[in-house]
C-alpha cells in the first residue's frame, strides 16, 4: 500500500519560474538585440552582397548573441509555466485557457530557437555561403519567427480572459495588461504581410511590424513578468504559507509583495 | 429658497481596459496614415494616378453602411438604458447585418481590382490600400462576431440598465471601426 504522500506547493520554484519572465527579455534586449545588431534589423530590401558583407563583418558577435538565444530562448517556456499556474488560482485545476497559456509559450518557443539557429549558422558558415544563399537564410530566419505569432496570440489571449475573470478586490494581474495582451494580439496581424513587403511599414524591418509589434509584445512581456512574480508572492501569502514581512524579505528590495 | 445643482455623474463608458484598446489601436492606425501620407509625398504622382483608380461610391456607400450600424448599436446602448429588452436585440441584428452588408461590398470591390490585374504588389498606393482596408476589415469581421454574440445574449435578457458594461465597451469598439473609415476613406479615396 502507498503511503499518502503529502503534496505542498513549491513557491520556490514557482517563483523562479517567474523570475525566468525578466531573465528572457533582458537577455534577448542585449544578445539578440544589441549584441546580434537587430536594433534595427537589417532590412528586408538589402541587396545578397550587402547581406553577405554583414555577416563577415559581425561574425563572432552575431554567433555569440544567437547562441546565447536559441539558450535564453527556453526561459519563455519556464515563465509561462509560472504565469500558467497563476492562472490555474482564478481558473481552476480544470481551466483550459491555463493549458493554452502553457502550450503557446512553450511553441512560441521552437519558432525563436530554430531562426536564431539559422542566423547563428549564417554567421558560422558565411565563407562557404554564397550572398544569395545568405540572403535566403535570412529571410527564412524572419518567416519563420515572424510567421509564428498566432501561437503567441493565442498564449496571450488565454492570458488576458483568465486574468480578466479574477474576482479578487486588487486582481493578481491588472485589468490594463489584459488589455495590452490585446493590443499585442491587434499588432500581430499585419504581420502576415511581411512576405509581400521588402519596404515600408509592412516589411519585417519596417515601422509596423517590427518598430511596433515588437515592442508591444515586450512591453506585455515586461508588464506581465512583474505581475506574474507579485502574484506568486501573494498567493503564497493568500495560502498562509509565509507572512507578508517574510515574503518581501525572501523578495528582495526589487518587487515586494503588495 | 435654496436648490441644490444636480451633480451630474460622468463615468467612461464601458470598462477602462476596452479604451486602453481602443487608444493603442487608433496610434496604430495614426502610424500607417502617417506612413502613407509620408509615401504619397514621395510618390505624388504615382498615388494621384492609382488613387483615380478607385471607385469613390464604393467608399460611400461604405462609410453609409458603417455609420449607420454605429447608429443602431447607439440606439441599442440606449434601449438598454431605458431597459427596453424586446428592442435591444433587433437593433443589434440589424447592425450586425450592416457590419456583413460591409464586408461584401469590400469583396466585390477587392475583386474588380484582382479582376484587373491590380494586386497589393502592383505599387506602393495599391499596397496601402490593400494593407489599410484589409487590416480595417478585419476589425469589422471581429465586430460582427462581437455583435451576434451581444445579439445571442440580448436574446437571453441579459443586457438591461444595470448590465450595460458589457454591451458600452462593443459599443466603444465598433465606433472606433467607424471612426478609423472615416479617416481612411478620404485618405485613400479622395484626398487629391
Amino acid at each position: 500500500m502507498n503511503p499518502t504522500q503529502p503534496n505542498p506547493v513549491d513557491y520556490s520554484m514557482w517563483k523562479l519560474m517567474a523570475w525566468t519572465g525578466p531573465i528572457f527579455f533582458i537577455g534577448f534586449f542585449c544578445m539578440w538585440g544589441l549584441l546580434g545588431s537587430n536594433f534595427p534589423p537589417m532590412a528586408a530590401n538589402t541587396s545578397a552582397q550587402d547581406m553577405w558583407q554583414h555577416y563577415k563583418d559581425l561574425q563572432t558577435p552575431i554567433m555569440i548573441g544567437m547562441s546565447v538565444c536559441m539558450v535564453l530562448g527556453s526561459c519563455y517556456m519556464t515563465f509561462g509555466a509560472a504565469v500558467s499556474r497563476v492562472m490555474r488560482r482564478i481558473e481552476g485545476g480544470e481551466g483550459m485557457l491555463a493549458n493554452i497559456e502553457m502550450t503557446g509559450a512553450t511553441i512560441t518557443y521552437c519558432p525563436i530557437v530554430v531562426a536564431c539557429g539559422i542566423w547563428l549558422t549564417i554567421a558560422l558558415q558565411i565563407d562557404v555561403l554564397s550572398p544569395e544563399m545568405v540572403q535566403t537564410l535570412y529571410y527564412l530566419g524572419w518567416m519563420i519567427v515572424d510567421l509564428a505569432y498566432m501561437v503567441t496570440s493565442w498564449q496571450i489571449i488565454a492570458a488576458a480572459i483568465v486574468f480578466l475573470r479574477d474576482k479578487r478586490a486588487k486582481p493578481l494581474v491588472p485589468a490594463w495588461v489584459c488589455w495590452w495582451g490585446f493590443v499585442t494580439v491587434a499588432s500581430f496581424f499585419p504581420v502576415s504581410l511581411i512576405p509581400f513587403f521588402k519596404t515600408g511599414p509592412f516589411a519585417f524591418h519596417g515601422m509596423f511590424n517590427f518598430w511596433i509589434a515588437f515592442p508591444t509584445w515586450y512591453i506585455w512581456i515586461v508588464s506581465m513578468s512583474v505581475f506574474i512574480i507579485k502574484a506568486v508572492n501573494r498567493i503564497e501569502i493568500e495560502d498562509g504559507a509565509a507572512s507578508p514581512s517574510a515574503v518581501r524579505e525572501q523578495s528582495g528590495s526589487l518587487i515586494g509583495a503588495r | 429658497m435654496s436648490t441644490s445643482p444636480a451633480v451630474a455623474t460622468r463615468r467612461l463608458p464601458g470598462v477602462e481596459g476596452v479604451w486602453v484598446f481602443v487608444l493603442a489601436d487608433m496610434c496604430f492606425f495614426g502610424v500607417l496614415f502617417v506612413s502613407f501620407m509620408q509615401e504619397r509625398i514621395k510618390q505624388g504622382a504615382l498615388f494621384e494616378t492609382a488613387r483615380h483608380t478607385l471607385n469613390p461610391d464604393f467608399g460611400g456607400i461604405n462609410t453609409l453602411i458603417l455609420l449607420t450600424s454605429s447608429w443602431f448599436v447607439v440606439l441599442a446602448v440606449d434601449a438598454a438604458k431605458r431597459d427596453r429588452l424586446a428592442t435591444i436585440p433587433k437593433l443589434l441584428l440589424a447592425a450586425m447585418l450592416c457590419g456583413i452588408a460591409f464586408g461584401i461590398s469590400k469583396a466585390i470591390e477587392y475583386g474588380g481590382k484582382l479582376a484587373a490585374g491590380i494586386t497589393p504588389m502592383s505599387n506602393d498606393f495599391y499596397m496601402f490600400y490593400f494593407s489599410l482596408t484589409g487590416i480595417h476589415l478585419l476589425h469589422v469581421i471581429g465586430g460582427c462576431v462581437m455583435l451576434t454574440v451581444f445579439w445571442l445574449k440580448a436574446r437571453r435578457g441579459e443586457f438591461d440598465s444595470r448590465n450595460m458594461k458589457v454591451l458600452e465597451s462593443g459599443a466603444t469598439y465598433w465606433h472606433m471601426v467607424d471612426l478609423l473609415w472615416i479617416f481612411l476613406f478620404p485618405l485613400l479615396y479622395l484626398l487629391r
